[in-house]
């Protein structure tokens, strides 16, 4: 039996319908949420899930943790189907969503994670002990008692991380979990997640922070319309793209000749050149070239007489891979 | 404990902290309402006599002890509905249906842990009502026992079994105050909470039958009427299996729905 989650051409379409006269009827093609995906989350490590709003990520997080049926392709946790074993696979798994309720109201953060406990079949003893360690995880003990209509949002939020821990989950799917969470809570959580990877929990995390994803994520996915665009380490994605090193200059003052030797170099190297101002009004250029252009450029700068206010380097980020990766237009090509 | 228990302690837990006692008074005051007009026609209009074809039809002249039972029935029948069919697009609409259905807990217990806590709110209720009719002069004969409790039983299964396919039809369409009403509507006219079914036209008998509440119905009056001297067993018998079948129909296409529910909102 293989372990960790693996999917093999997943697919996830839904019917477009529209109310004609008693029926609703399909109108057009159904949208593909998730196309032809195969990747794999061994345990014992965080793997990143990274693309743009619509690009597929939640859909896919929802079948992995059987909320959703594929509508082809397979996916199995352990070797067990989602479709055929769903209970067993929610078993070992849980899901932790920024910004979804998944708590109840009404209910303190004990009473919450008790009652989780028992869906979960969580034994007595266990369990006791367990809602006593997250609570303790999430800094919520001395609210535990507090019903969590009281609560902040990063209260909240951190319950429903204490929610999805509550049964030991073997694989934890994490979707934006550090959303609304203050600095020093998500700096924890982060830590938290590193310390689950190392104890052999697999972890998928998607993600806004790209910060957040290059600390904690040894493999990436980056996905784009339900499909795979690429795949690596962090650094090895951030390398694949074509805008690499920025060079980024801010003149003191505004000279034409420096302009025209910047505009030259430029174009003998195929850069890619901006021009604009800064908030101080002195001129800014920007520099983007697979190679780090910042020898030639200060060489450049310094022969026509002028005076740098200011020069940073930007090596490529994984930012870039996914807006130049992600981009449709790339995508089609 | 299990889920069936956790439920009821969690049910009870929000119930405390949801509503203030004064909420009793509102789910008191459809039954207290049907109670009072009746007694006011009875008193006011038919001089304090019932009609032949009455007491042809229910075995009793006994109308305001009828009413009464018709209106703690329909009492029950609301308020275990409104529980039951609705625990699951409460869920949905506050945001925690998805993180009961990631455990691998059965819906079953879970409705059963519903269940139970509706049957001790409404028992209260129900208790309460009929003490509000016996201040308005309402005398109830003593009900036989045994009797008694097989109406509460087949009660019980008569209302959870219609609950369940509703609760899925709840969540298949996203709404339930249309789903609801109807129900209550159709109950209310076709099961014979407050007249006989015989007083209805044919087919409406036919659709009350197909309902297992008109069966609980009929052993509740059995064990409560004077004078009706019903066999309530084979009665008993037709409840049980009706609100069998619609508790299997139920759980049959809840799945379905839960899946249709989950579609909407990934899809919005």
């Amino acid at each position: 039996m293989s372990t960790g989650i693996v999917t093999t051409d997943l697919r996830k379409t839904f019917p477009v319908r529209r109310w004609q006269g008693w029926r609703r009827r399909p109108v057009a093609a159904p949208v593909a949420a998730v196309d032809g995906l195969s990747l794999r989350i061994p345990p014992g490590q965080v793997t990143g899930l990274l693309g743009l709003n619509g690009a597929g990520k939640t859909t896919t997080i929802r079948i992995l943790s059987t909320l959703l049926r594929p509508t082809g392709g397979t996916v199995r946790v352990d070797g067990l189907d989602v479709v055929e074993h769903a209970r067993e696979v929610r078993r070992r798994i849980n899901v932790i969503s920024g910004g979804e309720r998944m708590v109840y109201d009404r209910l303190t953060a004990r009473e919450n994670l008790w009652y989780f406990g028992q869906l979960y079949d969580v034994p007595r003893a266990r369990l006791r002990v367990r809602i006593g360690e997250l609570l303790d995880l999430v800094g919520l003990t001395d609210a535990a008692q507090v019903p969590v209509e009281r609560y902040s949002r990063g209260m909240r939020q951190r319950l429903v991380i204490a929610r999805g821990l509550i049964n030991d989950p073997a694989y934890l799917l994490l979707d934006e979990p550090t959303l609304g969470l203050d600095a020093p809570i998500a700096h924890q959580l982060r830590a938290l997640i590193a310390q689950l990877a190392a104890d052999g929990v697999g972890v998928l995390l998607t993600s806004h922070y790209l910060a957040e994803v290059e600390q904690l994520c040894r493999h990436v996915y980056l996905i784009a319309r339900g499909s795979l665009v690429a795949q690596g380490s962090p650094a090895q994605l951030a390398g694949q793209t074509v805008r690499r090193h920025t060079v980024r200059l801010v003149l003191t003052v505004a000279d034409p000749a420096v302009t025209v030797a910047l505009r030259t170099l430029a174009a003998r190297h195929d850069a890619e050149l901006t021009v604009d101002v800064d908030d101080e009004g002195r001129p800014r250029f920007a520099l983007r070239h697979p190679e780090d252009l910042v020898g030639a450029v200060v060489t450049a700068v310094v022969q026509q007489g002028g005076t740098i206010a200011g020069l940073t380097v930007t090596p490529p980020t994984l930012e870039d891979a996914i807006l130049t990766l992600a981009d449709p237009a790339v995508v089609a090509r | 404990m299990s889920v069936m228990g956790a439920t009821f302690v969690r049910n009870w837990r929000i119930t405390l902290r949801a509503y203030p006692w004064t909420y009793f008074v509102g789910t008191l005051a459809t039954g207290v309402l049907t109670i009072g007009v009746s007694m006011l026609a009875y008193r006011a209009i038919g001089g304090g006599r019932v009609g032949a074809s009455f007491t042809a039809a229910t075995g009793s002249a006994d109308y305001l002890g009828y009413v009464t039972i018709g209106a703690a029935a329909l009492t029950f029948a609301t308020r275990m509905v409104l529980w039951v069919a609705k625990a699951q697009i409460t869920e949905y609409r506050e945001g925690t249906l998805e993180s009961q259905l990631l455990t691998p807990a059965r819906r079953l217990p879970y409705l059963l842990g519903v269940t139970a806590q509706a049957l001790s709110t409404t028992a209260v209720e129900i208790t309460v009502l009929v003490a509000v009719a016996s201040a308005l002069g309402v005398r109830l004969s003593v009900p036989d026992p045994l009797t008694l409790l097989a109406a509460t039983v087949a009660a019980t299964v008569a209302v959870v079994g219609m609950s369940v396919p509703l609760s899925a039809l709840m969540l298949a369409a996203g709404e339930a105050h249309i789903t609801q009403n109807t129900l209550f509507t159709a109950m209310a006219l076709l099961c014979g909470f407050t007249f006989p079914t015989s007083y209805l036209p044919q087919a409406a008998r036919w659709l009350g039958e197909a309902l297992p509440v008109t069966w609980a119905l009929r052993v509740l009056r059995a064990a409560t009427l004077p004078g009706a001297d019903v066999d309530p067993w084979p009665a008993f018998a037709v409840c049980l299996v009706l609100g069998g079948v619609y508790l299997l129909l139920g759980l049959s296409i809840l799945k379905p729905a839960e899946r249709r529910a989950l579609h909407r909102s990934a899809r919005a």
